[in-house]
């Protein structure tokens, strides 16, 4: 839902593998210059990267050691904390719920964009396009702005408080982004293995299945990627359209369960670790295509 | 092949074009008309023509939360942006530091707006970690209670937004410069050109394609924001951060009543954010152009 000017990405590697930065310096350039540059550079990537190891720590030491100082180290870690969000925030069920509604979106997503953006990139009619550019429009809709009236309908058509209602709600989101990055893939696949397919009998979503499918797997990969991180942290959604404990997703329930207002760290921390613990994971699985997947809506 | 049977794309589009229309388009639809009634909890409501429109305008409590969102996205798409690009260009000439930097550099954007605000709560509560690090160096007169200070509150919040999301900016940056063409950095250097100089006459206005999708991206994402003042603050102390989307949430699901208002308010969010960004995307393509 992020990108409106996006530009598609290249079926190509997007940064040139042959192209590395210019490994030497003009020695024009005073080392001491060059020093500073260093040592700024540190700085700042510890400035952001230290809050999150103060985290993990923190979450790591009791209550009394944190309140006594709370920039210490865990001199004698304990996983208490962790024991207490974890049966706060109904972790299991949590996460359970998180990944029913994320592996049906993704499904939905996934399928359906893939199976749109196939006529879509390869027929030039007046109606693909005008199809394509009223799709593509719902990629910069703030959910804020559809959410009272998509409530109204979901309540009417007894969809509240389902999981069905929130994979719907999620599809409707995000397929525009889906649609938009499969649709400019394609683009730039040449049509000559579909024509080789057809000459051998293939009939077209035999084609779809066995050609076209597998030939988009790299961007099917960047785009669960970026699903995957959405759709997991996101919290409007599941917030507004569920309501039952055992239904609600790991950000709702950690919403719910847990006050922000008790500044806490040792129940705050192990609670936001947990979090973004499963897909820490996942994304060990996905190593190669991650940072593609996070930069994906940035295009180029 | 498709382009043998265009009638059967009307088969593989239908499945997005259903739930397009329904968890799209229809409620768009349903947004316009719902707003030009009193309904107060979602029901059909009685027609009362651009009554919540006029009452939009001379509402203080809305006119503040725009102003505030808009204040709050100017500044977090210009410091986000900005320490991205410094980042990046660091990187770049330091190809060794830049893949263990990158990949820290992305951790925080993982982590859930939510629990991003859970740990910056703790981080700038009267007697956490800021406050502290601030009395260990001596500098106790700027400890303050960060996000129960009216003057402090929405700032302490967007640079949380920006903590997550510099690295993103930097990533994008430093995909616009491995897309510049290293003969043309290389000239510049061999040309003498200092550092700044090369940066500002060379690097910048090759950099304009990233630049674009950058402010695009940071805009739009800190105009919706919403979770961190949700979690954070509720929207105070005093309303300071009660942004555009908070007011929306608590107008349509705070029970009062206001269902649509609530949805007019939203009607005024899609208004700014749609005006903004193509505002900014015009103005940043046609820079694009000249250079």
């Amino acid at each position: 839902m992020s990108s409106t000017t996006s530009r598609p990405p290249s079926a190509s590697v997007r940064v040139r593998p042959d192209k590395q930065p210019p490994a030497v310096r003009p020695r024009r350039r005073p080392p001491i210059g060059r020093r500073v540059g260093d040592v700024a550079l540190f700085v700042a990537v510890a400035l952001i990267f230290v809050p999150l190891v103060l985290t993990v720590f923190s979450s790591l030491r009791t209550p009394a050691a944190v309140a006594d100082n709370p920039l210490g180290f865990p001199t004698e870690p304990t996983l208490d904390n962790y024991q207490h969000a974890y049966n706060r925030m109904n972790y299991g069920v949590s996460v359970l719920n998180t990944v029913v509604i994320l592996a049906g979106s993704l499904i939905v997503i996934v399928g359906f964009g893939a199976l749109a953006a196939y006529p879509l990139a390869r027929l030039t009619r007046r109606w693909t396009s005008a199809a394509y550019r009223i799709l593509i429009l719902g990629m910069t809709l703030p959910v804020f702005v559809i959410i009272g009236p998509l409530f109204v309908l979901q309540r009417d058509l007894g969809l509240l408080d389902t999981r069905l209602g929130v994979i719907l709600t999620y599809s409707g989101l995000f397929l525009p982004v889906a649609v938009f990055f499969y649709t400019s893939f394609l683009r730039q696949i040449p049509v000559e293995l579909e024509e080789a397919a057809s000459l051998d009998g293939a009939g077209t979503f035999r084609i779809f299945w066995t050609v076209i499918f597998p030939l988009m797997r790299p961007i099917t990969a960047t785009l669960v990627i970026y699903l995957t991180l959405h759709i997991w942290n996101d919290l409007a959604v599941p917030l507004v359209f569920l309501s039952d404990p055992d239904k609600r997703t790991v950000m709702v329930n950690a919403y719910a369960y847990i006050n922000p207002y008790t500044v806490d760290p040792t129940e705050l921390f192990p609670a936001a670790i947990l979090g973004v613990l499963p897909l820490v994971i996942i994304f060990a699985f996905m190593q190669r295509r991650v940072v593609q997947g996070l930069t994906l809506g940035a295009g180029k | 092949m498709i382009t043998r049977h265009p009638r059967k794309a009307l088969l593989y589009l239908a499945p997005v074009a259903v739930i397009y229309l329904v968890v799209i388009v229809y409620p768009l639809v349903s947004s316009a008309k719902l707003s030009l009634t009193d309904s107060p909890a979602g029901n059909p409501g009685q027609f009362i023509g651009f009554d919540n429109f006029r009452q939009l305008f001379s509402d203080e409590q809305v006119m503040h939360a725009l102003g505030r969102t808009v204040a709050y996205a100017a500044v977090v798409c210009t410091l986000q942006n900005g320490i991205g690009l410094a980042l990046a260009r660091a990187l770049y000439s330091r190809p060794r530091a830049q893949r263990v930097y990158s990949v820290l550099l992305l951790l925080p954007m993982l982590i859930s707006p939510i629990m991003a605000a859970f740990i910056w709560s703790a981080f700038y509560a009267p007697s956490g970690a800021i406050n502290s690090v601030l009395r260990s160096v001596g500098l106790d007169s700027l400890t303050r209670v960060w996000l129960g200070d009216p003057n402090t509150a929405l700032w302490a919040i967007a640079a949380v937004n920006i903590w997550m999301f510099a690295g993103f900016s930097a990533a994008i940056f430093y995909a616009g410069y491995m897309n510049v063409p290293s003969e043309l950095l290389d000239a510049a250097v061999v040309d003498g050109a200092s550092g700044w100089r090369r940066f500002v006459s060379v690097e910048w206005p090759l950099l304009a394609p990233s630049l674009t999708v950058n402010v695009t991206l940071s805009l739009i994402g800190s105009l919706k924001v919403f979770e961190y003042p949700l979690v954070m603050t509720q929207g105070g102390p005093a309303e300071s951060t009660t942004t555009l989307t908070i007011l929306v949430y608590e107008k349509i699901f705070g029970g009062q009543g206001f269902f649509s208002y609530g949805v007019t308010i939203a009607v005024l969010l899609l208004v700014t954010v749609v005006l903004l960004s193509v505002l900014v995307n015009t103005l940043l393509r046609r820079r694009e152009e000249r250079i």
